[in-house]
């Protein structure tokens, strides 16, 4: 019991003798936690949206769709599609058009579908809210209700007439909005058969296609839908297949390529799925990487905090067996304080991925799901804490062997670990004027710490532009109305921020202990003649020149990351925006290094030089 | 950049008067100095002895305006230092002063040239003429051929003379020296006596504190220090070596 | 207070008779034998600064006294240019007593019992202030710390000299040390 005591009251002294210390190692811990909270969260979040959809929609394994012409046959080759070999069943074909929909001011095309009051056995839209079609009243897909803001009784313009929302419904026919594709418009993998014959008709002239660009999905009454492509000169079918093996779809649609624009188009449902899973696959992979990324900046972090508390510490182990205390109670007065910090920075992670994941779990739009129900289970939370606890005994681990192997009297007699001598750096700096000297000096110091510093900020800013980039791409293409594609700006807005807080809290542990480190050098250079200015320049330059040269690898880092993360070429960000990410995070640096190498600088020489001797 | 000020040489080139120290407050407060009046002459070699804790140290940290004083003034070469600024008295440091430490206070980084050389640096000297003045106070304190050695490859009475060296790189006005044979043995303190006895005998004023009678017995004027206060001041004349064989028990 | 000090300028004007004369110069005889100007050579290597004090004559008149002695025989060597010189050699009796001599473990008399009476004394009869006496002797021991620091700053680094010198800083900065904790058990405090 009394052991108890005395480790857990040395454990206390010793965090509170070095406060600001323990609240790093606390931030930087929980950073960490945090994130793995948040990554843990969002895995389980991404379930099956789409088949679910599927299965509750009575989704279709082929989709046809084909524009009629004036006298043409369509029709008749989609009903030959619906007797084909493998078909099980079907429903269509739909009368649909293509036509301009403005709604709350945003001016985008839709294709409009008409549809039946009966419930169809292939492709029925489930209602999410509102009612199903009516005489005048039109139902849209959910993610195109979405972008374009609307709700079930709002008022949209369809063409030049004027609808009411009846509803909103999902689907698994199509990928959601600004995606949606229909004859003459293709996608998926199968498309034209090659031109084994000459077009059966010429150009055709006689039809309006509309508007090109981006295109949503909403249903109409049968009737509505003539009179609107009526309206446009546009018409076209569109039939829901379902095939007895739903996996034979490819190779259905490679038996029915279409010849000509008079001959249907078909999708399969792995298309549409293929157009679904993009969107859920760049957030999980957004978080994935930030998840990742977040991680290595706050071991760097917590690697310089430990390695700057190891010197003290070791002098503190000596100081403990010199009066005859055990490695064993060194180790668990070390052992005692980690743990402290990191059950605390554990709870505060665990807390903090709590709160931030609804923001970032919802289900794919224009599929069924629920926002916020988060999988927030006790395997979450003892992984977590494993994690935040695995670090404190690492922190612990290593100290403590070192305390046991080193001896008691040079524990006591040689407490900080020797500087390095970088002998180029020490020459160059000879021919710097004195910031840059004492700062080249600093840094050269402690060469592993100046890199863990450079390749926080590489990380972080590799990790910055590479969200920049993905933005870029998204909103380059973007459709009018709010994008669901843009809804990704929000998860990367999120990483970016988090990474810039960790980058932040990363910066100020190396300053922080850079600072303890050289304060003895640094009171050595002011009694030599350097003006407390000089000093903290120097400080700052150990600090901005690594970030300097982190930044800019992370700029080359960053877009070879988005170039690796997403399919399409990469669109590299504006240069000003490149340049002020680097501009921006050494001025950042430069501020977060200057509050503790002034206070580093303003303290009296004497004093420093004097407690360094005893 | 900041060019080398030159100081008058005035007589007495450091005094103060009247100089309090204190630490801590309320109960705790502890008086480090108490009212100490010092005149130091151009040349003069002057000792300061005291037990530990007499507030030697303090009084040296003062005269070097590496602390400021409670109370009192501290005048360098006709002026007033003790109000100074920080960045102000950096630069007198750079220009007039020179230290040298019980604990060395070498960059164990940097080898013994790269460390006599630095006060050059900071003082904005070219590298070219801060390395000729580094090679010529390593020839100086003898020691010229550990130029490149790093401090932990030297004994401790070379890393003393290294960090002599050092305090005169920039020719000061003064040189401080706080117990600058502390951490010696005895042989070494002979050496670091022959350097601080030949730099006396060039004319450096130097200010010497320690509680080592062989250090104080080589100044002009040897001042005893007890809790915070000068006890006593005497001065030493170098005369003949008359009554040594009586001393050595030569006679009987 | 301020005073100066400085080595005591009453000089003895016939130099120091050295105590140990005969033992040293029978020692030094016995490898081989010397001219007295040999003798008095190596004596003022040993001696350094301090071979300055010496009285020249003594180095001969104590051979002469050795010789009647029967401790050491001299023989007269003829010179040419110069008058004769004698050439000492030690005798088997002069052997025993430099055996004996360099067996002997008495050491020099150390000042702290007669200083240390003084002091009590001066204290009961009310003579004096103790503390007084104790500056005083400590200016005097001082005094001569300086000097011999100085001369021993001023012998080359591997000089033999320079080693006795070492030894009489030694000895002197033990005696300080005693007479500051002299100083602060004599000089009157409040709570005595």
């Amino acid at each position: 019991m009394g052991r108890v005591l005395l480790v857990c009251r040395l454990a206390v002294r010793d965090l509170r003798r070095r406060p600001a210390e323990a609240v790093l190692l606390l931030l930087a811990i929980t950073a960490a936690t945090a994130t793995l909270t948040l990554g843990l969260v969002l895995q389980g979040a991404s379930a099956q949206p789409y088949q679910t959809t599927r299965v509750a929609t009575g989704g279709p394994d082929v989709v046809a769709s084909v524009v009629a012409s004036p006298g043409g046959d369509q029709l008749a080759a989609l009903e030959a599609l619906a007797g084909a070999p493998g078909v099980a069943g079907h429903s269509g074909p739909f009368p649909h058009t293509r036509l301009v929909v403005k709604a709350r001011g945003v001016t985008t095309v839709a294709w409009t579908q008409g549809r039946g009051a009966a419930s169809a056995p292939v492709d029925q839209p489930k209602v999410t809210e509102g009612g199903w079609v009516r005489d005048g009243g039109a139902v849209l897909e959910a993610s195109f209700a979405q972008a374009l803001g609307v709700r079930a009784g709002d008022r949209i313009t369809l063409g030049d007439r004027s609808f009411q929302v009846a509803g909103v419904a999902v689907t698994a026919a199509m990928p959601p909005y600004p995606k949606i594709c229909f004859s003459p418009c293709m996608f998926g993998e199968h498309q034209m058969a090659p031109p084994t014959a000459p077009p059966v008709s010429a150009p055709r002239e006689d039809v309006n296609f509309g508007p090109p660009g981006p295109n949503g999905l909403l249903w109409v009454t049968d009737a509505d839908a003539r009179d609107l492509a009526a309206r446009t000169r546009f018409l076209g079918y569109v039939m829901n297949l379902k095939l007895a093996d739903p996996a034979s779809a490819p190779a259905f649609i490679d038996a029915h390529l279409p010849t000509s624009l008079d001959t249907p188009f078909l999708a399969s449902w792995q298309d549409v799925l293929y157009g679904h899973n993009k969107m859920i696959e760049w957030k999980q992979v957004a978080m994935l990487v930030s998840s990742w990324l977040l991680g290595m900046i706050a071991l760097a972090g917590i690697v310089v905090l430990v390695a700057g508390r190891m010197a003290d510490q070791l002098r503190r182990v000596g100081l403990l067996k010199a009066v005859g205390g055990t490695p064993g109670l060194v180790a668990a007065v070390l052992l005692a304080e980690y743990v402290a910090v990191a059950l605390l920075a554990s709870a505060a992670g665990l807390a903090i991925g709590r709160l931030a994941a609804p923001l970032l779990s919802e289900p794919a739009t224009g599929l069924l799901g629920s926002a916020g129900a988060v999988p927030f289970t006790w395997s979450t939370v003892a992984l977590v804490t494993a994690v935040a606890l695995g670090i404190a005994g690492v922190a612990t681990f290593l100290p403590a062997v070192r305390a046991a192997r080193t001896s008691t009297v040079l524990a006591l007699a040689d407490a900080a670990r020797p500087p390095r001598r970088t002998a180029w750096l020490i020459g160059i700096s000879t021919r710097l004027p004195v910031p840059l000297l004492l700062g080249l000096r600093v840094a050269a110091r402690r060469p592993r710490r100046t890199v863990l510093g450079m390749a926080g900020i590489a990380v972080a800013v590799a990790g910055i532009v590479a969200a920049m980039a993905a933005n870029a791409h998204r909103f380059e293409e973007k459709a009018p109305g709010a994008d669901p594609r843009t809804a990704l700006s929000q998860v990367l807005l999120l990483m970016t921020v988090m990474l810039v807080a960790q980058a932040a809290v990363n910066a100020i542990c190396i300053t922080w202990s850079t600072a303890l480190d050289a304060r003895r050098s640094s009171a050595l250079a002011r009694a030599l003649g350097a003006t407390p200015a000089q000093v903290s320049a120097g400080l700052s330059t150990a600090q901005i020149l690594p970030a300097l040269a982190g930044a800019l690898l992370g700029l080359a880092t960053g877009i070879g990351l988005a170039e690796l993360l997403d399919d399409d070429p990469v669109t590299v960000p504006p240069l000003w925006q490149l340049t002020a990410v680097v501009l921006g995070c050494v001025i950042v640096i430069a501020g977060l290094t200057a509050i503790p190498a002034r206070l580093s600088a303003r303290h009296p020489v004497g004093e420093i030089l004097r407690t360094e001797l005893t | 950049m900041d060019t080398v000020e030159s100081l008058p040489i005035v007589s007495p080139i450091l005094r103060a008067s009247g100089l309090r120290m204190r630490y801590g407050q309320g109960s705790g407060i502890v008086h480090a100095l108490d009212g100490v009046d010092l005149d130091v002459a151009t040349g003069e070699t002057v000792a300061v002895m005291g037990a530990s804790g007499s507030g030697k140290s303090t009084l040296l940290h003062l005269l070097g305006g590496l602390e400021r004083p409670s109370a009192g003034e501290v005048w360098l070469a006709g002026r007033r230092i003790d109000g100074l600024g920080e960045t102000a008295l950096a630069r007198l440091r750079r220009t007039a002063i020179g230290f040298v430490f019980q604990a060395f206070h070498l960059m164990d980084e940097l080898t013994a040239a790269e460390n006599v050389e630095l006060p050059a640096l900071l003082a904005g000297q070219s590298p070219r003429a801060a390395r000729r003045r580094a090679a010529e106070l390593l020839e100086r304190v003898g020691l010229s051929h550990r130029a490149e050695h790093l401090p932990s490859a030297l004994s401790g009475g070379e890393r003393q003379r290294v960090a002599i060296a050092r305090a005169l790189s920039n020719e000061p006005l003064v040189v401080l020296a706080d117990e600058p044979t502390g951490n010696l043995d005895s042989a070494a303190t002979l050496d670091v006596l022959r350097l601080l006895d030949s730099l006396r005998t060039a004319g450096q004023t130097l200010v010497i504190v320690t509680h080592d009678a062989r250090v104080a017995a080589t100044a002009d004027r040897l001042i005893s220090m007890r809790d915070g206060g000068f006890v006593e001041e005497t001065r030493l004349t170098h005369g003949s070596t008359g009554r040594l064989g009586e001393l050595a028990g030569l006679e009987g | 207070m301020s005073q100066a000090v400085g080595v005591s300028s009453k000089e003895p004007s016939d130099g120091y008779q050295l105590r140990v004369v005969r033992e040293v110069l029978l020692a030094l005889l016995a490898k081989e034998a010397s001219h007295g100007y040999q003798l008095r050579a190596r004596l003022q290597l040993a001696l350094g600064p301090l071979a300055e004090a010496l009285n020249a004559g003594q180095v001969y008149v104590t051979l002469t006294r050795l010789e009647k002695a029967g401790l050491v025989t001299a023989e007269r060597v003829g010179q040419t240019d110069r008058p004769d010189r004698k050439v000492y050699e030690l005798t088997a009796a002069g052997r025993e007593r430099v055996m004996e001599w360099l067996d002997d473990t008495s050491w020099p008399k150390p000042a702290p019992a007669e200083f240390h009476l003084k002091l009590v004394a001066a204290a009961a009869a009310g003579l004096g202030d103790p503390g007084r006496l104790v500056d005083t002797q400590r200016h005097a021991v001082l005094a001569g710390l300086a000097a011999a620091q100085r001369a021993a700053l001023a012998e080359p680094a591997d000089s033999t000299a320079g080693l006795l010198l070492e030894g009489v800083v030694l000895r002197l900065q033990a005696d300080l040390h005693w007479l500051e904790a002299c100083a602060r058990y004599w000089t009157p405090r409040k709570d005595r």
